[in-house]
């Protein structure tokens, strides 16, 4: 045998050990494996939810902050179209008005948000400083410009009352699930083949989700995944107002930083929440926000730092824009963080946002929390990255940054979740129907091996070696990614099995017709493959081009069926082809077999 | 062994009329009974009834399985909760949904009883079990209940809401939930559960994201296989392909719903192997026609076509074969959901290995007549 056989034995028997190594943890049950194996194959097949349960999360959206947002979003709207209608800013500069003419739409024209305590009513405010301007708003004007809100009382009087209209309520509930839904299964499907189960229910305004497996670390993992809000939002801190009269005395435990700006800080683990507490407590202006980020620690005054940040509460760009986020590293201090990049409108935005605001600073808010502010430079586009604070452990911001490339690329929910229930929950099919199952996928295998020998006799043989090996690798693989195997995919794999030989009945076939023709047992191989290769490929290409579309496309069980189709494919390919040719050149050249017996 | 005697030629492409026509009519029939009757969507796609339920006395997931499948549902989900012995989640297909002019009825008692302004909202779920109230202040429960009751609902109890955030009145309805709850103290006695934890209905879990996905991908699907055929094979070969693939599913799909079995997410996955399988066997032919079409000048497309049908047949039968065995051992061994799968596997193995001969080949020379109308000489 010469030198390239004994590279591809190598090749096929290397491939064969990996594929083990990488499914001995999955077997670990029957067949104990060592720590070292464990390590580096960190994954496992996950028995699915009917074969062996899993975890059952119920979480309820909280679809009135939705309603709040979106109501906070039209008030804005309503003040600059405001402008338009007292006459400050023509209508073609609605979404470009400065800072000096929005205060000046302001005092002739006040919208507020307005609250009703306990009550569901979202309602905006506008109060006019004179009667003229008052006379200028009728009911059509509403109508026209502000599908959901519908006029409560008092047209022509200084003070009208807008409500959101109850139809559109009830849409934005249904959306807030739907969308929800939508942004959870995105997550779950860049997180692996999970196969779990996610059913909203727009009514209760709740969504429940079955998380295969019983690995109880990986849970925590999913849960926070899941009901991370993600909710990304560009915004300008304001450091020239005077902020100072704001803050009231503050309690205990928190100090008053009278720098340049002043600011509220906090240190110890108990400083983010008490923070929190106090500035709810602050009469903020209403076209500003005071929101938390990190602070350096302090171990003198407690440890972890937190400390307020005064800005504009609109937010010129946000997560919504974004195009693309991945994990990168701090070229000085080499710490994880999130470099993204926008969409083109989103880059627009920000060229926007950041060209009138050179000099000034730019808070990244992640949820309620300020990531960090940097001084705007310069004009920025697209790209940006969110830099995680250089205060924790180095391997805790790799996992955090991992996460939150996950959250941003799936996008943010458009509401918070509020975990309403947990429970663990067994298997969906009973221990008969799986162990039925099992023994089915093996008789299957079985029936398979036995026939292929009977008929193609030695080719035969070549050909069952070929499928014991696809199995192995299928199932190796299926382990390496941590792939979930249900019943229904047990009996997909047999199948996959079944048709696999398809590669090995092709080339036989053509061994076949070349011995026919009388050519000696080594060259009707060569002939035969070189002759079947086409056929082969074409076929499970055509298959594949099918399963990568499917994976791209699809979601849920979809993508998990496009995943395992497309392993299936490979292993195939790679056994019916490669690995068969090897051991035929082995009985051909090596063995100098004078009689190839084939059937 | 061989099952062709090497040499056999088969002229394929006489029988492809009277083949084609019966396949024509099962497709068809198969495309009717799409609408009439129309699917038996499962509970992966129509929702369905879930209660949560703690059984008094020590009792078993497979025996509570058993007792409702004897009480006539067909494929009820028992799932025990870990940690909580005897207590179990049971999901059936089953929904007492209320038909719209009954919603409009109870809408209009409760606006009417209620006053001017005060019913904002009203929904109820499609499970028929609950109905959701939005209203513009408190109400008398009481009164709730009579109007409920008036407009023909069956309610059981009134959920007053009205301290959370988003204030609404939930009123729980008589339905499937007590059905299942009198069979089972029939079937357990002392050992039955003495009331629901939960009554909720269940959306579906492939909801209309899921379809939307799988329709545009199945698209793309499509169009991306016709284009790699079209570049590796030619124009000619792209339809038939897509064609025989898109004939097995229908066909697989319309046997299915005329039985009456239950269409699911398994189905689903069924459904898109079968596909796979097909264009993967359609491919197969299509390539040895292709070989040959360069290697035997002298002949007309459809000898070309027969010569290769036959030269292939012994490999499509020895495929169909192997699959059929695997697919077989799950049909006589399997179970439920098991059996469904290996159900439709089987016919549209079947259906897949036919079609790639007489649909695939037979479109492809019939494109081949269109495209190039003179003969091949």
């Amino acid at each position: 045998m010469d030198r390239g056989w004994y590279f591809r034995l190598a090749i096929v028997v290397g491939s064969s050990v990996l594929g083990f190594l990488a499914l001995w943890p999955s077997v670990d049950r029957w067949l104990p494996c060592p720590d070292v194996v464990k390590e580096v194959f960190d994954n496992q097949i996950n028995p699915g939810l009917d074969i062996k349960g899993g975890l059952r999360l119920m979480y309820e959206v909280e679809v009135d902050e939705y309603i709040r947002d979106r109501r906070d979003r039209i008030a804005e709207q309503v003040q600059r179209q405001c402008g338009v209608l007292i006459g400050v800013v023509p209508e073609e500069e609605i979404d470009d008005i400065d800072r000096a003419k929005l205060d000046e739409i302001r005092q002739r024209c006040k919208v507020e948000r307005v609250d009703k305590e306990g009550g569901a009513v979202r309602a905006i405010r506008m109060t006019f400083s004179n009667q003229e301007d008052a006379r200028k708003l009728s009911k059509s004007w509403v109508k026209d410009y502000f599908r959901d809100l519908r006029v409560a009382s008092g047209v022509g009087d200084l003070v009208v009352d807008l409500h959101m209209r109850e139809e559109q309520l009830a849409n934005m509930r249904e959306t807030a699930v739907r969308q929800s839904e939508r942004t959870i299964t995105n997550r779950i499907d860049t997180m692996g083949v999970l196969e779990p189960t996610v059913i909203a229910r727009p009514n209760d305004g709740d969504i429940i989700i079955e998380i295969p497996g019983a690995q109880e670390s990986s849970f925590e993992r999913i849960k926070s995944i899941i009901s991370r809000t993600a909710q990304l939002s560009f915004k300008i801190v304001d450091d020239e107002s005077d902020s100072r009269s704001i803050f009231t005395s503050p309690p205990e435990g928190i100090y008053l930083n009278q720098g340049a700006q002043t600011f509220a800080e906090a240190f110890g683990e108990d400083a983010r929440d008490s923070l929190r507490t106090y500035i709810a407590t602050l009469a903020v202006p209403d076209d500003h926000e005071l929101s938390i980020g990190r602070q350096e620690p302090d171990p003198e005054r407690g440890g972890e730092g937190w400390r307020t940040y005064y800005m504009y509460r609109v937010a010129d760009a946000t997560g919504e824009d974004l195009d693309d986020a991945s994990v990168g590293f701090d070229p000085q201090s080499g710490s994880p963080e999130v470099d993204f990049t926008m969409n083109s409108r989103g880059a627009s935005r920000m060229a926007d946002l950041t060209g009138r605001n050179i000099g000034k600073r730019m808070a990244i808010v992640l949820d309620d929390r300020v990531e960090s502010a940097p001084v705007i430079q310069g004009q920025i586009g697209g790209r940006g990255r969110i830099t995680l604070g250089a205060y924790q452990d180095r391997n805790e911001l790799l996992q955090e940054a991992k996460d939150l490339v996950v959250v941003l690329q799936a996008g943010a929910l458009p509401a918070p979740l509020r975990p309403a229930n947990e429970q663990l929950i067994g298997p969906t099919l009973g221990q008969d129907s799986v162990r039925k199952g099992a023994v089915a996928a093996l008789v299957g295998v079985i029936l398979v091996v036995v026939f292929m020998a009977l008929y193609y006799q030695v080719a035969g043989l070549v050909a069952d070696a070929m499928v014991l090996l696809n199995l192995q690798l299928l199932l190796g693989v299926m382990s390496g990614i941590g792939a979930t195997l249900t019943l229904p995919g047990v009996a997909a794999i047999a199948l996959t099995v079944g048709m696999a030989v398809d590669a090995n009945v092709l080339i036989t076939e053509r061994i076949r017709e070349e011995l026919r023709l009388g050519k000696s047992p080594r060259s009707a191989v060569e002939q035969g493959y070189a002759r079947a290769y086409s056929s082969v490929f074409d076929s499970q290409l055509t298959t594949a081009i099918a399963g990568v579309v499917l994976w791209q496309f699809g979601t849920g069980p979809i993508k998990g069926f496009a995943t395992m189709l497309l392993i299936g494919i490979g292993t195939s390919l790679f056994t019916g082809t490669f690995c068969s040719k090897v051991l035929f050149d082995w009985l051909v050249r090596g063995m100098r077999v004078q009689r190839l017996r084939v059937g | 062994m061989e099952f062709i005697k090497p040499g056999t030629y088969i002229d394929f492409m006489k029988y492809r009329g009277p083949v084609i026509t019966v396949l024509g009519i099962i497709a068809t029939l198969s495309l009717v009974s799409l609408f009439y009757p129309g699917p038996n969507y499962g509970i992966d796609f129509a929702g369905g009834t879930e209660v949560q339920l703690l059984f008094k006395g020590d009792t078993s997931p497979a025996e509570v399985r058993k007792a409702l499948q004897d009480s006539g549902y067909a494929r009820p989900d028992v799932i025990s909760v870990e940690d909580q012995p005897n207590e179990y989640i049971i999901r059936v297909q089953e929904v007492s949904s209320l038909p719209d002019a009954q919603v409009e009825k109870i809408r209009t008692s409760v606006a009417t009883a209620l006053g001017d302004g005060v019913l904002q909202e009203m929904k109820v779920s499609p499970g028929g079990d609950k109905i959701t109230l939005r209203v513009s202040g408190p109400v008398n429960e009481q009164q709730l209940q009579e109007a409920l009751m008036t407009g023909g609902a069956n309610v059981r109890s009134i959920n007053a809401l009205t301290g959370s955030r988003d204030p609404r009145y939930e009123a729980q309805l008589v339905g499937v939930a007590d059905e299942l709850m009198t069979q089972l103290q029939r079937r357990f006695g002392e050992r039955a559960p003495a009331s629901a934890l939960r009554v909720e209905w269940v959306g579906p879990k492939a909801g209309q994201q899921l379809r939307d996905a799988a329709i545009q991908s199945l698209l793309y699907a499509i169009a991306f296989i016709m284009l790699y055929v079209a570049f590796r094979f030619d124009l000619r070969f792209a339809p038939g392909g897509v064609i025989a693939m898109l004939h097995d599913a229908l066909i697989t799909l319309g046997i299915y719903v005329l039985l009456q079995k239950e269409v699911n997410l398994t189905t689903v996955a069924a459904l898109l192997t079968i596909m796979g399988y097909s264009i993967n066997d359609t491919i197969v032919v299509f390539d040895r026609i292709r070989e040959n079409m360069v290697r035997v000048r002298d002949k007309s497309l459809r000898e070309l076509i027969n010569i290769s049908t036959s030269q292939m047949l012994s490999r499509t039968l020895v495929t169909s074969l192997t699959t059929l065995l695997s697919v077989s051992a799950f049909f006589f061994l399997g179970t439920g959901v098991i059996q469904d799968i290996a159900f439709a596997l089987g016919i549209g193995i079947l259906i897949g290995t036919l079609s790639s001969i007489f649909i695939a080949a037979p479109i492809t020379e019939f494109m081949d007549r269109r495209l190039f109308s003179r003969s091949r000489g």
